[in-house]
């Protein structure tokens, strides 16, 4: 390169010299040769000639054998299954049918009448909606002729964008009505850029999420907002003139659209300070009420909007039907966003505490009607905001104290002052190469921390699936954290048992794996929620629930035995640290709370496995004929996300079926299963528990609904966590209830007689004689009390 | 030319940049990938260019101002496509100025 450089500045040197010879008189005032790079003048590209083969290829490809191909070795079978085929209606974006034209006819200067305008208005509004609900633009905004005038061909200025290009024909001056409506369509292609760049700033799925996808179309993007807000304004004014001829009505119809607009556009802007954003929603809410009651004021322009610009899109698909969104829906939809929006504003004013977040994005995940995209996108990047990240303590850290390491001597501030000694030979003070560890730690906790609040961001359905990969990572996080663990512990016994005794044994395990098995446990209530099970397979997984969330429960009254002795110590010492003990304390509610709701959680579980074996030797649930598979292969399929834990291991097959048979086969069950059902189940060991384990679930989570949001850490969401709480409660009064019904009926069929004849007959017909249906509440039809907790009713019939 | 003359001739193709014009007046340039007996061509990376329509035409002509005014052809990118024989009415290879292809004629 630099050889290079060297002799084209020696060539042009060259010129300039046998330029002076030939022109003597002016050598003198040349200034010497500057050392600058030969600068090369614009040549347009060669055009490539073209050469017609037609005739040779024709006979060329007659000579061919019928089947055989010639191409290229890499082209692939399943590549050119993708190619679109010319000619063909169905995937020739660009064919014509006969006489028909690539121009749209329908004439964007023609003028219109006010009840066009706002039928145009609303239109656009129904299909900007179904965009935001997931189909691309091409099916959607960019049918609109007035758009496609608009974009295309790209305008250079701001000016050039109008309904006519290169000057409006003389007689044609568009009137107020087509000004007022091309603003409103700027100002929503700029919505729609936006929003585009919102939702691609944050993690998504293109297409399975959203299609951000703009055919090579430029929505604005370098057009500042106020522009647009400009010339809303300006239109609102031409609204207001009152020498406009106008029905009342429609003249208000109008301006609230443009209101609206003027609004959502500010609402939207990717660029709004943080600060602002909370103010930014409500003045939308005032406007919708008067956008919906004036709807029916408009009059539809069906040839306002065309398949036909799909045409000129640059686009690799078949050509595909507009997709029609009724306005009812578009504005439940619009409501929706608008309110989940804001919703997302009240994450700026909840207290910094990492546990706070977590339960607001577990709120938010859980809103029902799921949240769109760009709600996500907009909650997300609040949270990834760097107000929120750059806390001044990091996010894992506060995390770390509040569940294992309050006032622990292991995270004093004055750890992070000490220096280290100059001679580096020389070991480092023990509280510095603490410090040193916790920093380690932290750093390497970041990841897996980010990559759960990203799974808290996606919709429900993925949410589950993300979980399974967030869960192995934090499985490996915890592995790193025992190799930390020895360190500390080998620093702090250094330090003497009194320091030692201070601190948690395994703090950074504990914290881990705490964590661990609460997504654990989510991931399986999702799993609930989302109907993966079949109803033979719910007490398998409520058994595997119960076993997460009982390991849970123990290492959690393990932590809290530690930080209940700690507080009895800081008390009890000659001079009472009062500040640390509050500190203490409060973490000291947080766990009890933590524990109550494990222990509700493993209480509900076992109750609900119990139950369904029941149900499952009772006949009383569908046993579906699987000859394709074995029980074996299906097992571990299930568990599939689970199986490189350690810990919690996953209990081999053999393990698993003894537990969720206990009487044998479902079709023969043996001996104790007619002891369980005897006499109505009075003397049933797992009825008995069933009573227990209902009872004892009850009893934890009233107290968890007692202790209050505000020590569980979710008191930025009340509202919905005391709503969660109430439901999972319901579920326990309703496993009262059907475990009632169950023990009713067999006491009204029971009795010595028909329970041996039964017992003759292997029990096949035990469901039908019971004269019960259990009925499983679907997912969505608002009769589950919660929705991960699925409890079945039972039904006479 | 017989079988082995053609898929020679034919593979040389392969790669190189074609023009298609077809029945309907589009034009489709794009790298041929394969072809068969039936002339069917599959192209990929191909722009799709389609001429001006009449009434553009005579709306050029009939405004006032310069004596030669011109009509642009609309072209988009449509990727991988397969046009079939008997919709191509003629076919092109692009040649390129550096030099002659490398295509045996």
């Amino acid at each position: 390169m630099a050889e290079n450089h060297g002799t084209t500045s020696g060539e042009s040197t060259a010129v300039v010299k046998s330029l002076n010879i030939s022109d003597g008189a002016s050598s003198d005032l040349r200034s010497p040769p500057a050392d600058l790079p030969l600068r090369q003048a614009f040549h347009p590209a060669p055009q490539p000639t073209f050469r017609d083969i037609t005739e040779k290829f024709i006979r060329a490809c007659s000579a061919l054998d019928t089947g055989q191909l010639v191409k290229d070795e890499y082209f692939t079978l399943f590549e050119s299954i993708g190619a679109l085929e010319i000619m063909d209606p169905k995937m020739d974006s660009g064919f014509l049918q006969p006489g028909e034209t690539l121009e749209d006819a329908y004439d964007t200067l023609a003028p219109l009448l006010p009840e066009e305008v706002i039928g145009i208005m609303d239109q656009l509004l129904s299909y900007e909606m179904a965009w935001h609900r997931g189909y691309p633009l091409s099916q959607t905004l960019f049918t609109s002729v007035y758009i496609d005038k608009l974009l295309w061909p790209e305008p250079k200025t701001f000016e050039q964008a109008q309904f006519y290009r290169d000057g409006p024909p003389d007689n044609k001056r568009p009137g107020v009505l087509l000004e007022v409506l091309r603003a409103y369509c700027l100002a929503l292609i700029k919505c729609c850029d936006f929003v585009n760049a919102k939702v691609t700033s944050r993690d998504y799925y293109e297409e399975e999420d959203f299609c951000t996808h703009t055919y090579n179309r430029v929505l604005f993007v370098g057009t500042p907002v106020d522009v647009f807000s400009r010339e809303l304004d300006a239109a609102v004014e031409r609204m207001e003139d009152t020498d406009l001829e106008m029905n009342l009505a429609l003249q208000e119809a109008l301006i609230a659209r443009l209101n609206f607009r003027k609004d959502f556009l500010v609402a939207l802007d990717f660029h709004s300070p943080i600060e602002r954003l909370d103010k930014s929603w409500p003045p939308i809410f005032s406007n919708l009420i008067s956008l919906n009651a004036t709807h029916q004021l408009g009059k539809s322009v069906p040839g306002a909007f065309s398949t036909k610009l799909q045409r000129r899109l640059a686009s690799t698909v078949p050509p595909r039907p507009i997709v029609e969104l009724d306005f009812a829906d578009a504005f439940q939809t619009l409501k929706q966003l608008c309110l989940d929006c804001e919703e997302a504003t009240h994450f700026t004013r909840l207290e910094p505490d990492p546990l706070e977040y977590q339960s607001f994005l577990w709120a938010y995940a859980s809103r029902n009607p799921t949240p769109l995209p760009y709600s996500r996108s907009y909650l997300a990047t609040l949270l990834f905001h760097p107000t929120t990240l750059n806390a001044t303590t990091s996010i894992p850290l506060a995390d770390l104290r509040t569940l294992v390491l309050p006032a622990s001597p292991l995270l004093d501030p004055t750890n992070w002052t000490l220096s280290p000694p100059r001679n580096l030979m020389l070991p480092k003070p023990p509280r510095l190469q603490l410090a040193l560890y916790i920093d380690e730690f932290i750093e390497r906790s970041g990841q897996p921390y980010l990559e759960f609040w990203t799974a808290l961001g996606q919709n429900r359905c993925r949410l589950r699936r993300m979980l399974g990969h967030v869960i192995i990572s934090w499985d490996q996080l915890q592995n790193d954290a025992g190799i930390v663990d020895e360190d500390i512990h080998a620093t702090l016994e250094e330090m003497g048992t009194q320091v030692q005794d201070q601190v948690l044994a395994y703090p950074l395990t504990s914290w881990t794996y705490a964590k661990k098995l609460t997504m654990l446990e989510k991931m399986i209530l999702l799993g609930f929620e989302q109907d993966i099970y079949l109803p033979d397979e719910y007490a398998g997984q409520y058994f595997f629930l119960s076993t997460v969330s009982s390991r849970r429960r123990d290492l959690l009254s393990n932590i809290l035995a530690h930080l209940q002795y700690r507080h009895r110590c800081l008390l009890s010492c000659v001079e009472p640290d009062l500040p640390k003990a509050a500190e203490v304390e409060e973490s000291i509610g947080y766990l009890q709370t933590l524990h109550a709701g494990a222990t509700g959680i493993w209480s509900l579980s076992t109750a609900l496995f119990h139950f369904y074996t029941l149900l499952m030797y009772l006949r009383l649930l569908p046993i579906p004929n699987r000859p394709f598979s074995s029980e074996t292969l299906r097992y571990e399929l299930r568990m599939k996300p689970f199986l490189t834990l350690q810990p919690p291991e996953v209990l081999p097959f053999e393990e698993f079926r003894e537990r969720v048979r206990p009487f044998g086969d479902y079709v023969a069950p043996d001996a104790g299963f007619w002891k369980e059902v005897a006499d109505g189940g009075s003397g049933g060991r797992l009825w008995k528990e069933i009573d227990a384990c209902v009872r004892d679930a009850k009893e934890a989570f009233a107290s968890v609904k007692k202790a209050g949001a505000k020590k569980a850490r979710a008191g930025g969401v009340e509202r919905d966590w005391g709503r969660e709480v109430q439901g999972v409660l319901a579920s326990c009064v309703a496993l009262g209830v059907g475990a009632a019904g169950v023990k009713g009926a067999l006491k009204e069929v029971g009795g010595g007689k028909a329970g041996g004849k039964r017992k003759a007959e292997g029990g096949m017909r035990l469901g039908l004689e019971l004269g019960v249906k259990v009925e499983i509440p679907g997912i969505g039809t608002g009769k589950r009390y919660a929705e991960g907790w699925v409890v079945g009713k039972v039904v006479k019939g | 030319m017989d079988n082995s003359e053609a898929s020679f001739y034919l593979s040389q193709l392969i790669g190189k940049n074609l023009r298609l014009h077809t029945t309907d007046k589009r034009i489709f340039g794009g790298q041929m990938k394969c072809t068969d007996k039936d002339r069917n061509i599959i192209l990929a990376l191909t722009y799709e260019y389609r001429a001006p329509s009449e009434a553009e035409i005579c709306r050029t002509v009939e405004a006032p101002g310069e004596m030669s005014a011109p009509v642009s052809w609309s072209s988009r990118y449509v990727g991988l496509v397969v046009v079939p024989g008997a919709h191509v009415t003629r076919i092109e290879l692009e040649e390129s100025v550096f030099g002659k292809s490398d295509v045996a004629l």
